[in-house]
Formats: structure tokens, sequence, C-alpha cells
């Protein structure tokens, strides 16, 4: 520890202004305070400050996520593992290059993008379209519009949206059957060539038709989708610990289960056979990954707790229509889209309602 | 209003309820600058010799507010720039006082006007703050209401129970002298809202006022700041202005006006976590800091004047306890860097947010330094700032559109309205200084307001002018 410290030291003076690659000097800096608390100190009040920074911040997203990522590889293989690094890497350039273009310091934003992008495709995707994905989502989706912060979407979801649109045989028709046994698919790398393995619908693509999986599957994740979305449970286990570090905004999360459980309750009240029981869509495909970890983005969300209620019901409802109405299966990438593009008009209108109040005082 | 936001932070370090005389000190280092006041109007010469009480400085901005004469002494005004220092003290008695007004005959019968300039002339109106603006007001105008808070939520200041307790009857004269002052305004009593058997002791003494109104503040930071309670009350800021008195106060309002004698002691704390003993010091302005931080601060700590979240940075050229210091704060410096600390479970720290194993414990104090603990980063919407800030702005929203310079759209969204608790700048993940960029918001402002009252003064003019050339 007190090496590293010193090494640092000996090798700033190359980093700083004038020195031989001062033009990296947001990736030493980033290193540098990886591993040693930053030193700046208050100068003026408040003197003293809450431990709670970015990278914290962003790492309990991060433990949020491990227990999917666990039950991924439990389900599908080791395969996610490469994907999840390709990924990293892949976001990681982006947002170096873009630090060290704009000699700005590395965000820790990709940290989280470039672990939830590999969760929400389908297992056999292969690596080169997951490192294009990413690629593409972080510098499309966040940098273009100025780096963390100032993004409109999820860049997660863009990087996504464009797979999906880029490349729909691949990103919709081959899907991996879960590993059934005690062990799973837990030492097996599996990739498109295993035909065994490979089945090409999911309980979504079923539900098209009428035939709605065993919910006790659903809640398991013991079914083929996306890496990171089939095990109910697990999202649960890492959700509910981010709405407990207050990372996540549980109105978001809440208005969106509630508004979607109550829609399908109606829809299913008038025809049973046609459409599922609410329960059953909540489980199913992306909703609760979504709900808890993609919809609760702070940036790309409503800045106000009235306007997260909105846009939770908006995704909500948007998702159970797309589902049941229209020729996709999964509508929850829509529909969270949609909701990051209303947000700030949802923003707006409370804002004015607000200061209407305000006014007053 | 309801009450709203707030956050009550724990720190090791505050004061307890001793209170301490302090040594007596060989010079006094009175302060020309203080927290509101100017005093650039010098009343005395270099090697003067003054007596306790007598006038040293005026402020001409604020109503002649003066900087009284702690002791008795000789005026050096060349030693310290920016302070008047006073050298050679002689054991002043403040026993043997008086007050001389020599137009007191003229105001008798004015009655509270009279009373008022004595509270100015013997040190006892600087006490008396605007709950919006927090300036002194006008001593010889008439509030719509007055509050008197007991309540002193900021960490490491002066506790209004510590006052109490040395002097409760004092303080309930000092309430009858405040409401002399008055036409039949509204007095308001905050207090907190608990039960123990020295509050219904108090509670007891305040029920005879019928005059008093007593609202009950629960303990949470800044619940106690004069604009949050005239808000809550329901008193708007149009409709004259407010008084905002503390439990020092009211206890200068009773010594100048029970005993005529001039407001020299105050009672300040000196705690924080870098001190080595927190206590409350009795005092009297311009003692020497430096006495202060070797009796009682840790090895490499940083001098803050106030509390931890509102107070100011006390440099090496600020000798002596200034004219308006509530407590005088130290935190330690932050010398070691920790390693990996952002991923270490953290039982040692206390946060907002719920991110650190501490939050399974009960809130337990923290030793905390001055670091920043975290790295400048763009705003990410997470909301804290908003859920804490007692005036229901919303912070997030103003430091983007100060981002932007829409000035417009900052006044529309009410930056009047913050009451600089610093809570904001506290909990913010990505380190914004929001409550520093607020402020200077605020000041350009009210530059541009000068501005343009002066420039729409001279266009009025000079179109009088023209009215009159055309009616010749």
């Amino acid at each position: 520890m007190k090496l590293l410290f010193q090494l640092f030291e000996k090798v700033s003076p190359i980093f700083k202004e004038g020195g031989k690659l001062s033009f990296m000097r947001p990736l030493y800096e980033a290193m540098e305070n990886f591993f040693f608390a930053p030193s700046a100190r208050t100068l003026c009040a408040p003197f003293s400050r809450d431990p709670l920074d970015i990278k914290r911040y962003m790492t309990m997203v991060i433990i949020g996520l491990l227990p999917c990522v666990a039950a991924s590889i439990y389900f599908f293989g080791l395969r996610v593992i490469p994907m999840i690094i390709v990924s990293y890497m892949a976001g990681g350039v982006v947002e170096v290059a873009f630090a060290v273009i704009r000699k700005e310091e590395i965000a820790e934003g990709f940290l989280v993008t470039g672990l939830i992008f590999p969760l929400v495709l389908p297992p056999t995707t292969p690596l080169w379209m997951v490192a294009i994905g990413c690629a593409f989502g972080v510098f499309v989706g966040k940098e273009v519009f100025g780096g963390t912060g100032r993004n409109l979407f999820n860049p997660a979801i863009v990087g996504r949206c464009f797979l999906a649109l880029a490349y729909p045989a691949a990103m919709s028709s081959s899907w991996v059957e879960p590993g059934h046994g005690i062990t799973g698919r837990l030492l097996q790398y599996v990739t498109s060539a295993n035909v065994e393995a490979i089945t090409s619908a999911t309980p979504l693509i079923h539900a098209k038709h009428g035939l709605f999986e065993d919910a006790s599957h659903l809640v398991l994740g013991s079914i083929p989708g996306c890496i990171g979305e089939t095990s109910g449970l697990m999202i649960l286990c890492g959700g509910i610990f981010l709405l407990m570090t207050k990372v996540a905004n549980w109105r978001t999360v809440a208005s969106i289960l509630v508004s979607a459980a109550v829609l399908e309750t109606i829809l299913n009240a008038v025809n049973p056979d046609q459409y599922a029981p609410a329960m059953w869509h909540i489980f199913a495909g992306g909703m609760l990954f979504g709900a808890f970890f993609m919809a609760t983005d702070p940036v790309s969300s409503p800045s106000t707790n009235e306007g997260k209620w909105v846009y939770g019901i908006l995704i909500g409802a948007i998702t159970i229509l797309i589902r049941n109405f229209s020729g996709y299966v999964e509508g929850m990438m829509f529909a969270i889209l949609l909701g990051n593009i209303a947000a700030p008009i949802i923003d707006e209108m409370v804002f004015s309602v607000r200061l209407r109040l305000l006014r007053n005082e | 209003m309801r009450f709203r936001g707030g956050y009550n932070i724990k720190f090791d370090g505050k004061p307890d309820g001793l209170l301490k005389d302090v040594k007596r000190s060989e010079i006094l280092y009175l302060p020309l600058k203080s927290r509101s006041f100017d005093f650039s109007t010098v009343c005395v010469d270099h090697g003067q010799r003054v007596g306790l009480g007598e006038v040293l400085a005026k402020d001409s901005n604020h109503y002649d507010v003066p900087l009284l004469s702690p002791s008795c002494g000789v005026v050096n005004l060349e030693k310290t720039p920016g302070h008047i220092t006073l050298e050679d003290l002689s054991a002043g008695d403040v026993k043997s006082y008086t007050y001389q007004d020599d137009q007191e005959h003229i105001h008798k019968n004015v009655g509270s006007a009279s009373l008022k300039r004595k509270l100015l002339n013997l040190g006892a109106w600087e006490f008396v703050k605007d709950a919006y603006t927090d300036r002194m007001p006008d001593p010889l105008s008439t509030p719509q209401a007055v509050i008197v808070s007991t309540v002193q939520l900021e960490p490491f200041l002066v506790r209004g129970d510590v006052l109490l307790k040395e002097s409760l009857r004092q303080f309930t004269r000092g309430l009858e002298h405040l409401q002399s002052l008055l036409e039949y305004q509204p007095m308001y009593l905050a207090f907190p809202k608990i039960t123990s058997d020295f509050a219904a002791k108090i509670k007891e003494q305040i029920r005879g006022y019928a005059w008093v109104k007593l609202i009950e503040v629960p303990l949470k930071y800044p619940y106690d700041n004069f604009e949050i309670l005239s808000r809550h009350i329901g008193l708007k800021r149009s409709q004259g202005s407010i008084w905002g008195v503390n439990v020092e106060g009211v206890l200068a309002i009773d010594n100048a006006l029970t005993s005529s004698k001039p407001c020299v002691e105050r009672i300040i704390s000196v705690a924080g976590p870098g001190a080595s003993q927190p206590v409350h010091l009795r005092l009297t302005a311009g003692y020497p800091i430096s006495a202060i931080k070797e009796a009682y601060s840790l090895e490499n700590t940083i001098t803050i004047n106030g509390g931890m979240l509102t107070g100011r940075l006390l440099e090496d050229d600020d000798k002596g306890v200034p004219a308006e210091c509530r407590g005088i704060t130290f935190i330690p410096e932050h010398l070691s860097r920790e390693f990996l600390g952002w991923v270490r479970p953290g039982f040692d720290r206390q946060s907002y947010s719920a991110s650190f194993m501490s939050s399974l414990c009960s809130l337990f104090p923290e030793r905390v330094t001055n670091a920043i603990r975290g790295e400048l980063r763009p705003c990410v919407s997470c909301g804290f700032c908003e859920d804490v800030c007692p005036a229901g702005i919303m912070p997030h929203r103003l430091h983007k559109l100060i981002y932007q310079d829409d000035i417009d759209a900052v006044e529309q969204f009410r930056i009047d309205l913050c009451v600089e608790c610093g809570l904001c700048s506290f909990v913010c993940p990505s380190k914004i200084e929001l409550m520093q960029q607020f402020k200077d918001m605020k000041q350009t402002i009210l530059k541009e307001k000068e501005i343009a009252a002066a420039e729409a003064a001279k266009e009025a003019a000079k179109k009088a002018a023209e009215s009159q050339v055309d009616t010749e």
C-alpha cells in the first residue's frame, strides 16, 4: 500500500501539466483516486461533507446487480463472464477517450452501464456485437449529450435498442434453454453452436400464442430470456437492496409495478385466455429488471418526486400495452426509452405547478 | 408551511453543559469587520486611553452600531491591520459603569424609541436580526412580529439550554422588556419539542405571559432558522420586518435595560471534532484566538468562526474573537489518504444515504475531517439536496440554471428562499458547492438590481428634466 502510494508520487510529474504524458492526466487521476481517497479539502462552508461520493453511489448499483449476475452464470453458463468483460472494455475505451479529449475527469457512470448492458442481451450474442452495442450506447446515449449527468437516455438502453434494430435476428430468435440440473449450466460455455441448448422462444413469445409458462419458473429464473432478466427472485434481492440504500428511488419502481399490475389485472379480467395474470407479467421478461435497475437511473428519469410517479405510471402502462397489443413481444425497452423522452416534459410540468405554489411564499 | 427537509448530522465534539470563564488576556484584538458589520468609522485615536463600554468604532451603514470597548486600556491602531488593539489592560469593572444618555431627557416621552436607542448604544441591538434578510433591522422601526428562539440546532454552537439554565429569571425579564418595545405586535417563542423537567419549568414560567405564543419546534437542523420559523408561522415577508432574537439577545436586552450596562461579555462555544475539550466559554469580543486555540484545540486543525455548516474560516490574519461570534469550531485537517476507501464496508461512516454498513447500526457520532471525501462530478439528479432542503426549493435545478447563467429563471425558482443552511452542499454525492453558488448568485442578483434601480432613477431624472424644459 505504501509502495503503491510512493509509485503514484513518483510517476505523477509525468502526468502533470508540461509532463510527457500530460494528455493522459484524466486516466492517471482516475487510477490514483481509485486507490487512495482524494486529497481535496473543503474551502468553504460546510467544512465537512457526507462520506458518500459518486464512486460509492455507483458501487451500490453494481452490488445490487451481483445477484442477477450470479443467477445468470448459473443458468446460462460461463459465457456471461467474457460478455461482461468485453462490455466493460468497450464502454471504458469510449469513456476514457472522451475524458482525454475533453480534458475532464473520467466519470464512474460507465461502470454501471458496462455491467447492465450485457445483462439485457440474449446469452448467445456474439462478443463483437456486445462491444459494438456498448460502445454505441455510451457514445450516442451519453457522450454526445455531454457526458454523465447530461444524458437524455439511459446509455444501456440506447445500446440495446441499437442492437435490436441493427441485428434483429440475433437479438430475438436465438435463446438459451437454462440448465435444469442442480449445477445448472455452471460449468458450461454455451454458444449458438450448442444446438441442444438453443431454443427459439421465451415465455413472452409463447404468451403471444396464449401459452403461459408456470409462474414459479419465472420467479426462479429457469426460463429462456435475456441474461440478467430471468430470475425475478434475484432481481428483487438486489433491487430491494438498492431501494434501501436510497440510490434507487422507490417511487419509480412502485409506480411502474403498480400501474402495470393494475392495467394487466383489468385486461386479464376481460379475457383470461388471451391476457396473462398481472403477477405473471411482472415476473416475465425485463419488467422487474427494467423497473429496478434501468428506469431508476437518476439522470434520465425526472428529477422531481412527483415527476417520478408520472414517469413510472407511463412506463408500466406502455409496457403492458406493447406486450399485449403490438407485434413486439417485449415492451420494457421501448417503454423506458419513451419514458426518458417524456422525462424533461414531465419535469417541466411539475416545475410549473411547484413555481405556482412557491410564488405565494 | 409545514416543517420539511432538514437533517441531523451526528458529530463528535459537541460542547457539554459546562460554562467556563477564560483567563484574563493581556491584549485584545477587536476585528473591524464581523459577519454583518463593518466598523469603518473609528472613533478613537492611537494611544488614547479608553474606559469600559466606550465606543471604539461605528458602522455608519448599519444605524451607527457601535463597537464597544470590552475593557479599560490603551488603543493601538497600528499593531495589527484590520483590528483595534487594546493593550495595557486594567481591570475594568462592569459594575462601575454608568450609562449616560445626554438625549435621554428629550426622548423620555417617546418611550420605546429611547429604549431602542439605549439598546443600540449598549451593544444589545446587534443581537436582533431580521428573519428574512438576516440583517440588523432599523432600531426605530416596528416589526410585524417578534420571534424569540430558544433552540439552537447547528452543530457546535452555543446551546440555548446552557444559557437558560444560567439565567432563567433574566430571560423572562428580558422577554418583558422586549414586549415593552412593541405595540401589540405578536411575540412568538420557539421552544424545542421535548419533554424534560427543565422544559416543563420554563413552560410553567412562560404560561403567565399571555402575549407570548409558544411554537414547538422539532429538534432537526435547521428548523431554528428564523426564516424557516416565520414561514412556518405564516408571516409574510411583504407585511413588514420580523425580528428574530435568540436567548443570547434576550439576555443582552435584559442586561442593557435592567442594569444599563454595556453588553461586552458573551458566551461562545468552543467545540468540534478537533477540540480537545468542547466547552462553553464566557469571554469578551477581541479575546485572542491563538489563546483559545492553544488551550482547546488538538494539533493540525482548522479554525472556524461559527458552526460547521455555515461558519467562516478564520485565517492567520484574524487575531481576535469577532463581535458577532457565537462559537469557534475546530475541525481536524485531512492528512492521510485512505486506501480503497470507497469499497470499504464503512462501519465508521455516517451518511445521509444508507450506502454504508453503519446504517445497520443505530446512529453514532462520527469523527470527521475537513476532507471533501470525493471528487467533483456533474450533478446526477439523485435528489438528496431536495430531500434535505428545509426551504422547499430545488437546489439541483437551481444549480443547473446557474450553470446556464439564466438569472431570470434562477429568480423564478425562488433562490431568495434559500436560507443558506448548507445541508445541500453537505449531502451532495457529486461534491458540488451548492450553497456557495447560491450565495454568489444572490449577490449577483442584488448587484444587478441595484444597477437597474440606479439606471431607472437616472432615466426618471432625465425625463423630469426634459419635461421641465418642455413646460418652460
